[in-house]
């Protein structure tokens, strides 16, 4: 049984299609990237998996219920995009007051939050308000309780924005060993990097329409062996008037060229070394960000 | 459902500690207490030194009567006023004035009249003192000085001054209710001053409590935790856990402040005549008894009061992004509360009028308007049974109505909507 499943669902603003006839699935135990330029459709979609708002038409399912039927939703936790903390609250209090509201009872939560207290360690800070906590911490404990009941589908929208780098870390950790559990995690960017790291497969969407979506494995194979990575330090003329290059993303001294079918890699390094200094050269499959641009340019 | 509690139990757990919660529970008792206490307190001060009078009486004829008609006195007993005669002719005024002026300042005199010879014809006299701000004893001493000439002109027919204070005494008019249980009951102003205390009661919950509801949304709304909490919570039961928190919290602060009200009512005279000096306290303190199905009346109007109210100011919260945006909006629903008090004067005075009986059964004014009729005279069952079915079926289709506004309203940054774009809000939810 799929943890996450969308059935053709559908919602317009006025004359707006924000989301149309988007279906996907996402297994127990999987990292699934839901990916998309800003204003494609992905915090909508969200939204109406935590019926937030509501879909026009179509189904959504969360282990194999609708998300509509009564604790079915206590079983996920999500991380939403625009996110904060009760201010005056205590941080215990905050904390055993989400817990709750996923359905805990007193008596359990105790300790769980015990526990993601001390890993997270903020065991010293349980007592102080949210508003005198810094920043960092504040995203901890948005962290915390979006995994402190231990869902079986985790949804975090663009989770890594505004995070400072130990925090980044910290819920890729938590991403990596929920996965373990069997968890399902759904997370949507626009930052194709950390999704290609971290993701076994991805949805494309684009002005509401799923484009592309699969195994990234699967997917990089479609789209063939035919790209280089060159790292180089020098004039970069080679990248043009040349026969072999369909296509490139230069940035100053890393380059990903997408090469013409059937033209010889070789060729291209040769050229290369006559201007620069190479310092890696790779055939390799494209990266999701080519993929994503590709897609979306079409 | 159970969410909806959790909702109610945050919302009343952490408003209960806030400091401010619990000073304005304190603080208003203690302000009850002074109100009572203080001017038992004040005059207590005063009565360790009655006020020197000096009366410059050219007509040679007014002081005995002055003396006779400004016997106020303290809660001791002893007279307020100790009056002393001067005699001047037009002459020996000037140096009279200096002398006196002369005292006031060094502190040995209070004040001094001077009264001139044609008062009677002329009636008008000076007062002179370091203060003449004070109304009531501005009223007191010219109160007094009108007696007293009023006193001499009769006397010019040839009765003493006493007789005529026999004369002119004024009546006392024993008001007595009838209620429909047939009891009697004194209640020389007390209806009145009843129905006003416990309006205001009504008045205040509405306002105070229902913006602490719109603040509290407000609030999650800035701090941008509100979606993760209604991806938990329904929205209905968000706004509906806030409005039974916060209406908790109401109740608490009012029946803490009841209790105390109480003890001041058994206790509080015993406490004022500390300062009396076994005296019979003159002003005292004490609440009209009210009866239990007034009592039970006010509970349900101010509960339902709230409700309604608090379901209004929970949409405004959702509709807007910060407090100062919500001042514009509230202004409006400010006044549909204001408007109802302004007309319970009205009834206080006329309770049957077909005005009042259509001002009682407009929801949004019954808690208050309805409330002051049943108070003052109980109005016919049909019309209370009437009242309150229109005002729970408002406060049903309003909390429906609020909760569709909130459903879209809390998700909306930015622009503060439209009209039209919040009854789009309510159709499209």
């Amino acid at each position: 049984m799929q943890t996450l499943q969308l059935d053709r669902i559908n919602k317009s603003f006025g004359n707006l299609e924000a989301v149309k006839e988007l279906s996907l699935a996402v297994a127990p135990g999987t990292i699934y990237g839901f990916l998309g330029p800003n204003g494609a459709g992905k915090t909508t979609t969200i939204r109406m998996i935590m019926e937030i708002i509501l879909p026009d038409r179509g189904r959504i399912l969360i282990n194999g219920a609708p998300n509509t039927s009564p604790a079915v939703l206590d079983r996920v936790g999500y991380l939403p995009e625009e996110r904060g903390v009760y201010r005056k609250m205590k941080v215990r209090e905050a904390l055993e007051f989400f817990a709750e509201l996923k359905g805990l009872k007193k008596n359990a939560h105790k300790k769980k939050i015990d526990a993601w207290v001390e890993r997270f360690g903020m065991a010293g800070v349980q007592m102080k308000k949210m508003e005198e906590l810094s920043k960092g911490n504040q995203q901890k404990i948005q962290i915390l309780t979006t995994v402190i009941h231990e869902p079986d589908l985790i949804i975090l929208d663009e989770p890594f924005m505004g995070l400072d780098p130990v925090n980044a870390e910290l819920i890729k950790d938590v991403i990596l060993e929920q996965k373990q559990r069997g968890t399902a995690i759904v997370f949507s960017t626009h930052l194709m990097e950390s999704a290609e790291k971290l993701c076994d497969a991805i949805c494309l969407i684009n002005k509401g329409r799923k484009v592309l979506d699969g195994e990234v494995k699967t997917i990089k194979r479609g789209f063939g062996r035919n790209h280089v990575i060159l790292a180089y330090d020098g004039k970069s003329d080679f990248l043009k008037n040349n026969g072999i290059i369909e296509s490139y993303n230069d940035s100053g001294n890393y380059v990903e060229i997408k090469l013409r079918p059937g033209a010889n890699p070789q060729a291209l390094l040769a050229a290369a070394m006559q201007q620069a200094e190479i310092s890696r050269f790779e055939i390799a499959e494209p990266s999701l960000h080519e993929i994503f641009l590709a897609t979306v340019k079409e | 459902m159970n969410k909806m509690w959790t909702v109610a139990r945050r919302e009343f757990l952490s408003r209960l500690k806030t400091k401010g919660f619990i000073i304005a529970t304190v603080l208003a008792p203690v302000f009850l207490i002074g109100m009572t206490v203080l001017p038992e307190f004040f005059m207590f001060m005063k009565s360790d030194r009655p006020q020197q009078l000096a009366v410059i009486d050219q007509t040679g004829a007014i002081f005995d009567s002055l003396v006779v008609s400004l016997d106020d006195r303290n809660a001791a007993g002893q007279r307020v006023y100790n009056l002393t005669k001067h005699q001047a002719s037009a002459a020996t005024l000037p140096g009279l004035e200096k002398t006196l002026t002369a005292q006031i300042n060094n502190g040995e005199l209070d004040g001094y009249f001077i009264i001139p010879a044609d008062i009677l014809t002329a009636g008008k006299a000076e007062y002179r003192a370091k203060s003449v701000t004070n109304f009531a004893e501005n009223n007191r001493l010219e109160n007094a000085l009108s007696r007293a000439v009023r006193a001499w002109r009769i006397e010019q027919s040839g009765l003493s001054a006493e007789q005529v204070r026999q004369l002119v005494r004024r009546v006392g008019l024993r008001l007595i209710r009838i209620s429909a249980s047939g009891q009697e009951e004194e209640a020389r102003g007390s209806t009145e001053g009843l129905v006003r205390i416990m309006v205001m009661f009504i008045y205040a919950a509405m306002l105070v409590y229902g913006q602490i509801v719109m603040r509290s949304v407000i609030e999650e709304k800035s701090s941008r935790v509100i979606e993760s909490v209604i991806s938990s919570v329904k929205p209905f039961q968000l706004m509906t856990g806030k409005i039974l928190g916060v209406g908790a919290l109401g109740l608490t602060q009012y029946s803490l402040w009841a209790i105390v009200m109480g003890l001041l009512s058994l206790y509080g005279v015993k406490v004022t005549s500390l300062f009396a000096r076994g005296a019979t306290p003159t002003a005292n303190f004490s609440m009209p008894s009210v009866p239990p199905e007034i009592l039970l009346f006010f509970v349900l109007f101010f509960i339902l009061g709230y409700f309604l109210y608090a379901a209004i100011f929970a949409g405004l919260g959702a509709m807007v992004n910060s407090d100062q945006e919500a001042q514009q909006l509230v202004f409006p629903v400010v006044m549909l509360v204001v408007i109802p008090f302004l007309c319970t004067f009205y009834i206080i005075e006329n309770p049957n009028t077909q005005l009042s009986v259509m001002l009682s059964l407009i929801p949004f004014f019954a808690p208050m308007t309805m409330f002051a009729r049943i108070v003052v005279q109980m109005p016919p069952a049909w019309e209370i049974a009437l009242c309150f079915a229109l005002l729970v079926a408002t406060i049903f289709g309003m909390i429906w109505l609020v909760g569709r506004i909130f459903r879209v309203g809390v998700l909306m940054y930015g622009k503060r909507p439209t009209l039209p774009e919040v009854l789009k809000w309510i159709r499209y939810a």
